[in-house]
């Protein structure tokens, strides 16, 4: 936690998150006065997911989500927590940057989807061509902005010519200056309600979209991928694909096996406020997949690392996976019965 | 250097701390700051990826096979649809400029273009 104050001399408070777009909407309600964790947002929110899209390569790499889409998180927690928010895009690059200036004279923190390349307080192992970063711009110093970037320890400050450049990257997943804030909230919001909807739309995310990529299906559908990998690829290709998997998995802001634990926080902390033995049951199961979870890349790992020589194969990482998806299906088709049962 | 060699040095220089939840003792979750062993593995990996394609670009330059522009290109980690967007021209006349006597030929406000895209002086980018 570090202490900063906004344009007007507001003080703001920075909290380190695991991922950048629930930790930047928790900031945004924590500086309208409701006090609300990254992992409720992440529940809130629906943020848990799974899809898995061959034909989207930011960088070569193609991509495996355990999330929902950019920016659905956001929108899905301010209008459950019934808040009024700003979403802008821009085609004038000029334009983008002079208001985002002009809101930010008002004393309101803003939040920008960027290019991940070009943000340079960054370093090497960071920075990679992906358009899909959230951060919070607190005010404008000289010659820059100072910025609350949620996925690190405490705030930076980034020179205005590289923010520009991240927030109008082309390429894959443009963000177009992608801009957004809360204007306003309900100061006593109905978190139960909020959390009944959150919870009912995970189960329906996992398991009711009729396509082989998302969801449980996915993750079937990938784990069978891998288990045949080596037919299609050679022994280093292989290795490469397992090792983008892996990194969407534990290196891209998830919180550790591909967000899997920050549910089970979201799961703790929402039996406290419902006082639900069930959903502290179901905490502790998804716990348990996490650990599956965080099994299955140890396994890649050690694969991808040892090549050859190790023990382990891909038939065994897929069969991990398979192991994931039944037991994720259960946990989600007991969570829908559980929260049926919920009042608000 | 073994991948997570790799992330060690970057990570011990930068100071910079990613957030990851896991349970205390007794169950609670808190936000740890210590990256696990995969993510270390495999993002040293990526790095030393990156490292191995702006290398390899370099090389290909010095060996006269392609224009200096593909080295800056690599160094961007940009490839040509995402260079060709950025510059404003047709993915075919970036892959010809690549060639290094097509692109010893172009005008300055060509040159500039591509200096103004990926960030870089008029000079460099007649460099490696």
């Amino acid at each position: 936690m570090t202490l900063e104050s906004t344009a007007t001399g507001k003080p703001f408070v920075h909290h380190h998150a695991a991922h950048c777009e629930s930790g930047v909407t928790s900031a945004f309600f924590r500086d309208k006065g409701v006090d609300i964790s990254e992992p409720m947002v992440f529940g809130i929110g629906s943020g848990i997911f799974f899809g898995y899209l061959p034909f989207i390569k930011p960088a070569g790499m193609t991509i495996t989500t355990f999330r929902s889409q950019p920016g659905a998180i956001f929108r899905k927690v301010a209008k459950r927590l019934s808040g009024d928010f700003v979403v802008k895009t821009y085609r004038n690059p000029q334009k983008g940057m002079d208001e985002l200036r002009q809101v930010l004279k008002t004393g309101q923190i803003v939040g920008l989807k960027t290019n991940l390349y070009w943000l340079t307080y960054f370093s090497e192992r960071f920075r990679f061509n992906f358009s899909g970063h959230n951060l919070i711009v607190l005010r404008e110093i000289e010659n820059g902005f100072r910025i609350s970037d949620p996925t690190l320890e405490h705030p930076v400050d980034c020179p205005a010519a590289d923010l520009q450049r991240a927030r109008f990257a082309r390429g894959p997943m443009e963000a177009h200056g992608y801009m957004y804030y809360l204007t306003s909230v309900n100061p006593n919001p109905d978190l139960r309600q909020a959390c009944i909807k959150g919870m009912k739309d995970s189960c329906n995310l996992m398991l009711r979209i009729p396509l082989p990529i998302f969801g449980i299906r996915g993750i079937r559908f990938l784990a069978r991928k891998i288990i045949s990998i080596t037919e299609k690829f050679d022994l280093n290709e292989a290795c490469r694909l397992l090792a983008d998997i892996i990194r969407w998995l534990e290196d891209t802001g998830t919180g550790g096996a591909g967000f899997r634990y920050m549910y089970a926080a979201f799961l703790q902390e929402a039996a406290d406020l419902f006082g639900s033995a069930e959903l502290a049951s179901l905490s502790e199961e998804m716990t348990a997949i996490g650990h599956d979870w965080r099994e299955f890349s140890l396994v890649a790992t050690r694969i991808i690392k040892q090549r050859n020589k190790s023990e382990e194969t891909f038939a065994k990482a897929g069969g991990l996976m398979l192991n994931c998806a039944n037991r994720e299906e259960i946990f989600f088709k007991r969570l829908q019965k559980v929260v049926r049962k919920l009042k608000t | 250097m073994e991948p997570d060699e790799i992330f060690r040095s970057i990570a011990d220089v930068d100071g910079l701390k990613r957030g990851q939840y896991t349970p205390n003792n007794q169950g609670k979750y808190i936000l740890d700051t210590n990256p696990s062993w995969p993510e270390t593995v495999v993002n040293g990996l990526y790095v030393s990826d990156i490292r191995a394609r702006i290398e390899e670009a370099r090389r290909a330059v010095l060996a006269g096979q392609k224009s200096p522009l593909y080295y800056h290109m690599a160094r961007r980690q940009m490839n040509t649809a995402i260079l060709a967007k950025t510059v404003g021209m047709t993915v075919f006349r970036v892959k010809r400029h690549l060639r290094p006597e097509i692109f010893s030929k172009l005008k300055p406000s060509i040159l500039d273009r591509y200096a103004h895209a990926l960030v870089v002086s008029q000079e460099e980018l007649k460099s490696v």
